[in-house]
């Protein structure tokens, strides 16, 4: 056996660079959260610095649990992190199965789909709320505006006008009122990792026995059922691989947040967090805790799922 | 017999077909946002002009007269390139450390490593803005991003370097070992060598990540470091009096990182997935 102490040393730096960066800030929100911390309130000066006489116990846990806005919060964060998990999991099985074929134009057509998974999030969510969805200057809008006149027009015909005149007229939806724009949220979300899921299924399709599939050919397997009885199960591990990531990445999702839906009420938790912190420190750090908690929850649920593959 | 060569004749010409389409969906948003930036922005909302009008530059010429679109964009590739090159320099010796040379608890480290990216960044919002505004002095400045996107990505680097030394061959690495090369040397001569396209790729996808950060580079900048996603986040135009301009700078932002995804896709799936999905 060689020298143990250099493979060690080489990996300190990482290893301390990491520690740091987690247990300092995680240790200060833990302290905050205790305490009474209060950016500015005029007849309690002395909470605006942090200090162990402002000791508070569970007192901002038990006031962040009574406030409205953060059961909002987690059930919109749920609501928002399950609805783009399954669109994607479902568009991308799809979409991989399609697109793994081969046909003419193969290559551009993986070109054009992974492209929105490069996307800055910031664009993304301009682009979809203004460009696309907003319900008067966007495609949205000017949509239903030509739909309108298509039907004014047919209300004019002798006969089926009679019939189209009993339509109302559609008004365009918007998607800045605080129920649809969490749907405005998971659209423009799903656009984005879409790809993503398409992509590791596709390489993992890749990867499929070709000599089980054809024997269940022999067998007289329709498609339908190779795809349910063998496609799928050799798809179960990047699935798992898709969700984990995505959990991660969307359970702290903001700036698509922040853009569409600033002051609207459809908060997740980052964002109540962001809202606490402008006065509120000890409660944001409350907050953080139960997010941090949130988060282990499910990571510790994804990792015994995936953790033993990941290794080998 | 007949009526499955009729079907697949059919879906010889449909399966394109469909392939194409949902395609082109998917590509079309980023197909507006490039085709609005090419209007005047009084062009960009008025339904007559949605598909003709007269194609203008000036929505890119104005760039810099508008956002101060090159301040933000050499503010996003100074923070990337070096929280790049700050992530390999630690996370390649790191790995190496783990793929030759590990001990029983480098799986669990590795673990950790990555179980740290699932700290939610909001719920140290505060602490990182006081300690860097009120203790380290470091607020809105390019060696704070840096140091930030390099230790946010370092889980991800470290797993993707990880995965790719493991697959060169141990004896290769031991034979430099028996010659009496040293652990720089090593890396150096030998290592760096085999898995250039790895460390390569590792860099690419990293910086397209440190690129489109959008948590700590908006909460931990004002003017001086901000970047990109900053200048976007803060113009986000809701009465779209400005969908021209705003399409104009959004591609500039978003354009060539889309190009450079491109050329990494392969990659993507090996670092996303840490190996796991082959």
């Amino acid at each position: 056996m060689a020298n143990r102490t250099l493979p060690r040393l080489l990996q300190t730096p990482a290893v301390v660079f990491l520690l740091i960066w987690m247990l300092v800030p995680l240790g200060m929100t833990l302290y905050f959260s205790f305490i009474r911390y209060v950016l500015i309130n005029l007849r309690r000066p002395e909470w605006a610095t942090p200090s162990l006489s402002n000791w508070r116990g569970f007192g901002n846990y038990k006031y962040v649990l009574e406030a409205k806005d953060f059961w909002m919060a987690i059930q919109n964060s749920v609501l928002i992190v399950s609805s783009i998990l399954i669109l994607t999991v479902i568009l991308g099985l799809m979409i991989a199965v399609l697109v793994n074929r081969t046909f003419p134009g193969r290559g551009i057509v993986r070109v054009l789909l992974i492209s929105p998974f490069f996307v800055m999030p910031a664009v993304n969510a301009v682009l979809w709320i203004n460009m696309i969805l907003d319900p008067v200057l966007g495609l949205n809008g000017l949509a239903v505006t030509g739909l309108n006149e298509v039907l004014a027009g047919l209300r004019d015909f002798p006969v089926i006008g009679g019939f189209f005149s009993m339509w109302p007229e559609i008004k365009p939806m918007s998607f800045r009122a605080s129920q649809t724009s969490a749907y405005a949220v998971i659209m423009m979300v799903t656009w984005q990792w879409t790809p993503f899921a398409v992509l590791i299924f596709m390489t993992s399709l890749q990867s499929e026995d070709e000599s089980q599939k054809e024997a269940a050919m022999l067998d007289g397997a329709n498609a339908w059922s190779q795809f349910i009885n063998l496609t799928v199960p050799h798809l179960a591990r990047p699935i798992a691989i898709v969700v984990m990531i995505q959990s991660i990445f969307h359970l702290s999702l903001y700036a698509e947040i922040e853009i569409v839906s600033r002051g609207n009420g459809n908060k997740n938790l980052p964002y109540l967090i962001g809202e606490f912190t402008s006065n509120n420190i000890g409660a944001a750090s409350a907050t953080g805790i139960f997010a941090v908690i949130l988060a282990n929850v499910v990571a510790i649920f994804l990792l015994r799922m995936v953790g033993k593959s990941l290794m080998d | 017999m007949a009526a499955v060569a009729q079907t697949s004749k059919l879906g010889k010409v449909l399966w394109p077909v469909l392939a194409w389409t949902i395609a082109l969906i998917f590509f079309f948003p980023i197909f507006w946002l490039v085709f609005t930036s090419f209007k005047t922005d009084a062009d960009a909302v008025k339904p007559e002009h949605l598909f003709f009008f007269t194609p203008t530059l000036e929505n890119y010429t104005n760039m810099t007269e508008n956002y101060d679109y090159w301040r933000f964009a050499i503010n996003s590739v100074i923070t990337s390139t070096f929280a790049t090159g700050f992530a390999l320099i630690v996370g390649v010796p790191a790995a190496y450390a783990m793929a030759f040379d590990p001990s029983r608890h480098t799986k669990d480290i590795l673990v950790w490593m990555l179980s740290t990216k699932m700290l939610p960044a909001a719920a140290v919002l505060y602490p990182m803005t006081f300690l860097t505004k009120n203790v380290l002095g470091l607020f809105d400045t390019h060696f704070l991003i840096i140091v930030v996107l390099c230790l946010i990505n370092l889980p991800i680097v470290i797993w993707m370097l990880f995965t790719y030394f493991k697959e060169i061959p141990k004896d290769i690495i031991e034979a430099g070992k028996m010659d009496g090369v040293s652990t720089w040397g090593e890396i150096k001569d030998i290592l760096i060598p085999l898995a250039w396209g790895g460390i390569a790729s590792t860099a690419l996808l990293t910086f397209i990540f440190c690129w489109n950060e959008a948590y700590w580079t908006v909460r931990l900048t004002t003017i001086d470091a901000a970047t990109l996603s900053k200048l976007i986040e803060g113009n986000r135009a809701p009465e779209g009096l400005f969908f021209g301009r705003l399409s104009a700078v959004s591609t500039a932002a978003v354009g060539p990182i889309v190009v450079l995804g491109w050329f990494c896709q392969k990659q993507l799936v090996q670092g996303l997935t840490f190996g796991a999905v082959k």
